[in-house]
This record gives C-alpha cells, sequence and structure tokens, in this order.
C-alpha cells in the first residue's frame, strides 16, 4: 500500500484516460468539453509514458511526451479554430444539432 | 511513507479534478479543474523524476493551452442549458463501458511484465542523476537523435500557425487602423489649406 | 550527417516547396492562388523525380527513425501522383466558388509531406509527427470553405474524431513502449518475434494502434465520419482526402502490422478479417440508397478499404503485393471519378446529385464514357484494371485459405456493381432534366484522359506495375 509502484502510477493513467472516453461519451453535444475529454486522455498517455520512462530507465519515454505535450497544443489550436468558425456560421457549439450532414 | 502520501495527494487531487472536468455544469469551471488536474499530474511527474515534463506541462498546458480554452470559452456565448441536454440519458451506457475498460486495463497492469531482455533494448538510457540534470539529459538526446523530430514538430506548429490563421483572420471592412507611418508623414503642407474667406460669403 | 540527409531528399524538396510557396503568398499583395497551384504540382513532380534519383536499397536515416525502402517509395510514388493530380484539378472549382487562396496549395504540400514521413516512419515517435502532421492539415482543409457551415461542421467532426483515435493510437503505442523499452520498429520485430506466448499489455496495446489507423483508413466500425465529411468538404479537397491519405494510411498500417508485429499475425489476422468483412458489407450495401454522388464514392471508399484490407489478412507477400496493386488502381479510377464530379455545372453552379447526370451521353460523350469505364472498373468487371486489382487481393486470400473473405468479397463486390452500374445507367438511359456544362478546364480533361487510359490499358500492359508492386512487396518481408 505504501509502495508505490509502477502499477499506481499506470492505474492513475488508466482512471484518467477512462475519463476522458467517458467524457466524450457523456457531452456529446457540447465541443469544447469534448475537446477538454481529449485533453485528459493525452494527460494519461504522457503520464503512462513518464512512468514507463522512470521504471524502465529510459529517456525515450519522457522525449515521447514531450513530442506529445507539443503536437496537442497545436491540435488544441487548430480545434478551437475549427469550433470558432463553426461557431460564426451556426450560432451555437452544439455537435448533434448535425442534421444538415444526416441521411 | 511521506512520498506516498504525496502521491495519493495528487493522483486524488487530478482524478477529482478529471471527474471534474466532464461533469461541471459551466465549461468555465470545466477548464479551471482542467488546470487543477494539469498542476497535480505535473506533481507526479515531479515524483517520477520527470522535472523538464513537470515544468512544461505548467508553463506550456496551463499558461498556454488551457488559458486558450478559456479565452474561447468566454468568447463564445454558450448556451449552458442546452448543451447539457442528453447528459442524464448517455450516463448509464456511458458508465458501463467506462467501468469495464477500466477494469480490464487495471487488471492487465496487475500483473506488468517489461520484455525478459530489456535492458539491452533501451536506446537512451537515463543517467545518473548527480551527473546531469534531467532537463540537460533531454537536451542533449532531443537536439541530437531526434534531430529530425524535432524539425518536424517545428513544421507542425507552422502548420497550426497557417491554419488558425487561415480559418479565422478576417479583414474587416470600414476599419480604421492607426498607421504610425501615415501619421508621421503628414506635414502641414499636404493636410491644412488656408483659404481667404470673404465676409459674409461662407466657404 | 549530409549521407544521413540523401533518403530525405524528396520530403526536403516537399517542406522547402511548402514554405518558399507560403513566403511568396505573404509577401506579393496579389492573389497568387493560380502561381502556387502551378509551383506546388512542379514541386510534387519534382519530388517524384528526386524519389526515383534517391530510391534503392533499403536506407535508413537519423539512427534507424527514417526508413527508405522499396515499400516506402512504392507509397510516395502513388502520394504524390494522387496529390499532384488532385491538387491541379482543385483551382478551377476553388476560383469559380470563390474561395481560391494561396494557402490551399501550401496546406496540401504539407498533408503530402506528413504522408511522406507516414510511410517513411520506422519507429513509434516518427510514425506519431507524420501522422499528426498530415491529420492536422486535414482538419483545416476540410473546414477550408469557412463562410460554409456544411464545411465547417465536416471540419469540425473530422477533429473530433480524428483526435480521438490520436489518443487511442497514442495510448497503445505507450503500453507497447512500456513492455519493450522501445519505440524502434527493428528492435520491436526482435522483442516481439523471441516471446512464445505475447504478452497481454502488447496485444492491449496492438489493439488501441490497429484502432486508431482503422479510423484514418476509414474502416468500419470507424467509419462514421466519412460520409458526412466527404459530403460537407468542398469537392476538389474530398478527391483529395479519397484517395492520397487513404493510401498513407493503407501503407502505414501494412508496415505496422507485417514489420514490427509481423509474428503476432495470429492476434491481428481476426481483426483485420473482421474488419475487412464489415468495410466491404457496409461499403456495398449502405451505398445503394445514397442520391449525393460524393456521399457515394464515401461509402464506395470505404469497400474499396475493406478489398485492399482482404490482402492485408493474408499476411503474405502476395497479400501486400496486392495491397499496392489495389491502391494503384483505385487511385487512378478514383481520381478521374473526382474529375467528373468537380466537372459536375449546371449553368455554372455545382451540382452533387446522382441525377443530375441524366442524358449526358447525349450532350457530353466524352465525359460520359470516361465515367462509365471508371464505374465498371470500380465494380470489378473484366478487362478493366479493377477487376484486376480484386483478382490479386482475392488470390492472396486464397492462397492464405481465407475462403470466407474471398467469398465475401466477390459477393459484395456484386451487390456494389448494382450501384455503379446505376450510375451508367442514369447516364445513358435517363432522359435529361437540364444538361450539365461542358467542362472547360485543361487540367481536369487531361486527368480524366489518364485515368481512363491506365484503367482501360492495364490489363495489356500491366508488368511495370506488377514488377514495382511486387518489389516492394519484398522489400517489406525481406527486412524482418
Amino acid at each position: 500500500m505504501f509502495e508505490i509502484g509502477l502499477a499506481h502510477y499506470l492505474t492513475v493513467a488508466a482512471i484518467l484516460f477512462t475519463l476522458g472516453v467517458f467524457g466524450i461519451f457523456l457531452n456529446r453535444k457540447n465541443v469544447i468539453i469534448i475537446m477538454m475529454s481529449i485533453e485528459l486522455m493525452l494527460l494519461a498517455v504522457n503520464l503512462n509514458l513518464v512512468a514507463f520512462s522512470s521504471f524502465l530507465n529510459d529517456l525515450v519515454g519522457q522525449v515521447f511526451a514531450m513530442f506529445i505535450l507539443t503536437v496537442a497544443a497545436a491540435e488544441a489550436a487548430i480545434g478551437l479554430a475549427i469550433v470558432v468558425v463553426f461557431f460564426r456560421n451556426r450560432g451555437t457549439i452544439a455537435v448533434e444539432e448535425i442534421s444538415q450532414l444526416k441521411g | 511513507m511521506f512520498s506516498a502520501l504525496i502521491f495519493y495527494m495528487f493522483a486524488a487531487l487530478a482524478v477529482a479534478s478529471g471527474v471534474m472536468v466532464i461533469s461541471a455544469r459551466n465549461p468555465v469551471h470545466s477548464v479551471l479543474f482542467l488546470i487543477l488536474c494539469f498542476f497535480n499530474a505535473a506533481g507526479l511527474f515531479l515524483l517520477l523524476g520527470a522535472e523538464f515534463l513537470a515544468m512544461v506541462l505548467v508553463v506550456v498546458y496551463v499558461g498556454a493551452v488551457a488559458v486558450l480554452f478559456l479565452f474561447v470559452v468566454m468568447m463564445l456565448d454558450i448556451n449552458v442549458v442546452e448543451l447539457r441536454e442528453g447528459f442524464l440519458q448517455y450516463l448509464p451506457t456511458g458508465a458501463v463501458v467506462g467501468i469495464v475498460l477500466l477494469v480490464e486495463l487495471m487488471v492487465m497492469f496487475g500483473g506488468w511484465a517489461f520484455a525478459p531482455d530489456v535492458e539491452a533494448l533501451i536506446q537512451a538510457p537515463a543517467p545518473a542523476a548527480e551527473q546531469i540534470t534531467n532537463t540537460e539529459a533531454l537536451g542533449r538526446l532531443l537536439y541530437t537523435t531526434y534531430a529530425y523530430l524535432f524539425q518536424a514538430s517545428g513544421l507542425l506548429l507552422l502548420v497550426a500557425m497557417v491554419g488558425t490563421i487561415l480559418l479565422t483572420l478576417r479583414r474587416r471592412e470600414g476599419v480604421r487602423k492607426q498607421v504610425i507611418a501615415r501619421q508621421l508623414e503628414r506635414t502641414a503642407a499636404g493636410s491644412v489649406e488656408i483659404r481667404k474667406v470673404p465676409t459674409g460669403g461662407g466657404i | 550527417m549530409i549521407l544521413d540527409l540523401v533518403p530525405l531528399m524528396p520530403e526536403l524538396l516537399v517542406a522547402a516547396a511548402a514554405l518558399a510557396l507560403l513566403m511568396l503568398g505573404v509577401f506579393r499583395k496579389a492573389d497568387t492562388s493560380r502561381e502556387a497551384t502551378v509551383l506546388a504540382g512542379l514541386a510534387m513532380g519534382g519530388a517524384l523525380a528526386v524519389l526515383v534519383g534517391v530510391e534503392g536499397a533499403r536506407q535508413t536515416a537519423f539512427g534507424g527513425m527514417f526508413i527508405l525502402d522499396g515499400f516506402a517509395g512504392f507509397s510516395k510514388a502513388l502520394i504524390l501522383v494522387a496529390s499532384a493530380m488532385t491538387v491541379s484539378m482543385s483551382l478551377d472549382y476553388l476560383k469559380r466558388e470563390n474561395i481560391a487562396r494561396f494557402e490551399y496549395p501550401v496546406l496540401v504540400l504539407f498533408a503530402t509531406l506528413g504522408m511522406m514521413m507516414m510511410v517513411s516512419a520506422n519507429d513509434f515517435l516518427s510514425l506519431y509527427l507524420g501522422l499528426e502532421m498530415q491529420s492536422l492539415s486535414l482538419y483545416v482543409l476540410a473546414a477550408y470553405h469557412r463562410d460554409s457551415a456544411r464545411a465547417t461542421e465536416a471540419g469540425l467532426k473530422y477533429f473530433v474524431l480524428g483526435a480521438l483515435a490520436s489518443g487511442m493510437l497514442l495510448y497503445g503505442a505507450s503500453l507497447i513502449y512500456g513492455f519493450a523499452g522501445t519505440t524502434s520498429f527493428d528492435s520491436l520485430a526482435k522483442v516481439l518475434g523471441g516471446s512464445g506466448h505475447p504478452n497481454l499489455g502488447v496485444v492491449a496495446g496492438l489493439v488501441f494502434v490497429m484502432a486508431g489507423l482503422a479510423f484514418k483508413v476509414s474502416a468500419v466500425p470507424f467509419h462514421m465520419w466519412t460520409p458526412d465529411v466527404y459530403e460537407g468538404a468542398p469537392t476538389p479537397v474530398t478527391a483529395f482526402f479519397a484517395v492520397a491519405p487513404k493510401i498513407a494510411a493503407l501503407s502505414l498500417l501494412t508496415r505496422v502490422l507485417i514489420g514490427p508485429f509481423g509474428e503476432l499475425a495470429h492476434q491481428w489476422q481476426q481483426v483485420v478479417v473482421f474488419i475487412s468483412l464489415a468495410s466491404m458489407a457496409v461499403g456495398s450495401f449502405a451505398a445503394i440508397g445514397q442520391t449525393n454522388i460524393k456521399r457515394l464514392m464515401a461509402y464506395s471508399s470505404i469497400g474499396h478499404v475493406g478489398f485492399a484490407l482482404v490482402g492485408l489478412a493474408a499476411g503474405s507477400d502476395l497479400g501486400v503485393q496486392g495491397v499496392l496493386i489495389y491502391v494503384a488502381i483505385y487511385l487512378f479510377m478514383n481520381v478521374g471519378a473526382f474529375g467528373v464530379i468537380l466537372a459536375m455545372r449546371q449553368k455554372g453552379r455545382a451540382v452533387e446529385g446522382i441525377a443530375d447526370l441524366a442524358g449526358l451521353a447525349k450532350t457530353n460523350p466524352s465525359m460520359a464514357f470516361v465515367m462509365a469505364v471508371l464505374m465498371f472498373s470500380m465494380a470489378g468487371i473484366p478487362p478493366l484494371a479493377g477487376f484486376w486489382g480484386k483478382f490479386y487481393v482475392f488470390m492472396a486470400a486464397v492462397k492464405a485459405d481465407l475462403w470466407t473473405l474471398a467469398i465475401v468479397g466477390m459477393l459484395t463486390s456484386v451487390v456494389s456493381a448494382f450501384y455503379y452500374l446505376r450510375i451508367v445507367k442514369v447516364m445513358y438511359f435517363d432522359d435529361a432534366v437540364e444538361a450539365l456544362d461542358h467542362p472547360t478546364n485543361p487540367p481536369i480533361r487531361l486527368v480524366m484522359a489518364v485515368s481512363a487510359l491506365v484503367v482501360l490499358l492495364f490489363t495489356f500492359l500491366p508488368g511495370p506495375l506488377l514488377i514495382g508492386a511486387k518489389a516492394a512487396a519484398q522489400s517489406l518481408f525481406a527486412a524482418g
């Protein structure tokens, strides 16, 4: 219990990852929350990588995590830009109103 | 003992704020909980010895990405009530899917094993902390072995920049902008005109 | 270090061209979309020439993170041809819709660069960065028509699902790294080959990675975004989406499964078989009721991915050769069909209904002929090229004792023939309500002519493609 091992960190990461997936399921209408859920998933991946890196005594995991942070920042910027143009056109950010393309 | 307590504190706070991110009523609160979650994850990174990434997480994620989220949430006029529709409807299915996924992952982690001869495979063994700092060790890798990816991520950020400008920048008509050069160019000769006004005649 | 850069020359050329065009567009006040499009096409042609020059034996660069072998070379050549053809068709359409901007060819170049990096990835890190370079450019391109509610909606959907897929892929990659302590494909192949009983974590990681990549090739059950994005995005963007990114993602999936996970073939084969069956079924049945031709092409592309995966499921060099031949033929069929779709205009206004093609045989016989040839080929009717594409993947499946796949594949291709032939029927036997305008744009006519010729002549001159695909497939197996 008081000996913190790899499995503890992996479990925290797994909980965060599941929360991210769960958040996408629950908030199907709110794109902003969906994007934050994706950020949670990526955070979980980073935690996984850093934990493995630490327990394997290898730096590649940290380098990988750093690239993920970079790309995720770029991705968030593009995602928010798309949300903004979508809002300008439709006046809402609700995704499920995407009935225009159903059929 | 002490470090275990610290771990549990960071882990519990990270998970709790993660729950709040996806369940808060107000998107602004969600963003703030996301920031809290990042801070605690940074704490976990520190416990694992990844000092540089912990700092990057705080500086880049909290400082830039989360603030960008906050900016967009506040800029858009979001109807919170409408967006909450269906939340409870999806809750049971989502909870079942989530819990099943989580239990499976945890069972797997219980017996986690590395590859038999993992030491031989490691590409970049971490140097002892007394010799060089974590930041320096990462830097030495990043600018040598990973130079290709470093350049590629630079191009990737450029793509993000071009993309966001393409999507959101608009030249508005009829907006008066201050152009310093033109202000300085103005002289009395070009802008002031002296006219003789006949008495009682007007211009 | 200088020698290290030689295998990267085509990528460097594309990157430099993208940067140069960006500067040209920013510093010149006038509209440079025409110059930028022409130069982007030329840059891709140049990169293709350089690629032919540097390709040869298996070369790696940057400590094995980047690989140029026959397989990567073949896929890159296809990607460059597809991108160059689609970008050259785009300009006229964008100008007419008043959305021509110099950023369009620049983003296409960046997306192409990302795809080239993907197929040359020999490490999970380079895989991820290449994939994201492609995806970020494609998210923006999908929402490129920013004043159109449909286009931004398509961009938003594509973005959300794409980011989710990247997250899954990364989680899988992190588990695999956690087991093996390495992200390099070469080392992974050794580690995973050694252990007799596969580790549970690696299998879970592999499933996550496959889910992420299945999204990128839009295979069932990760295909939900495809019809909406294809319909909503501007047509030149759809034409681009339908070809180059598919080829890149299929090549990447093939390399990942055959290379590092080659020894786990028993684990992934069932998954690929399932994905392939489901994609073929959805692709043929869901397309029947469609009235919008872009939506139809979306389901058609899902079906084609299913057929190509039949070859991958076989897991042999014959199967990989089949996949490569299939995607090469798919490239020309699809680019040609999108050329026709781009030329569909009534009184200057773009139309997308299948019914709008009615009477095309009378008003524009040559275009109707091209479309008919392409549709017959997509349906897999001999002696056109599409038949041979299917022939090679099914043969590989039969040799690997995957009879179910081969039989279901033939049945679904009969079903899909129904809607391809319906288009031919509409063109030749229905009366036009309103005639389509004649295409006036030389690049589109050229692309249509080239693709029709390739499809018609493949039966008589299959040599170059067969030999190239065979060498490429063998290079993938020789290394492992």
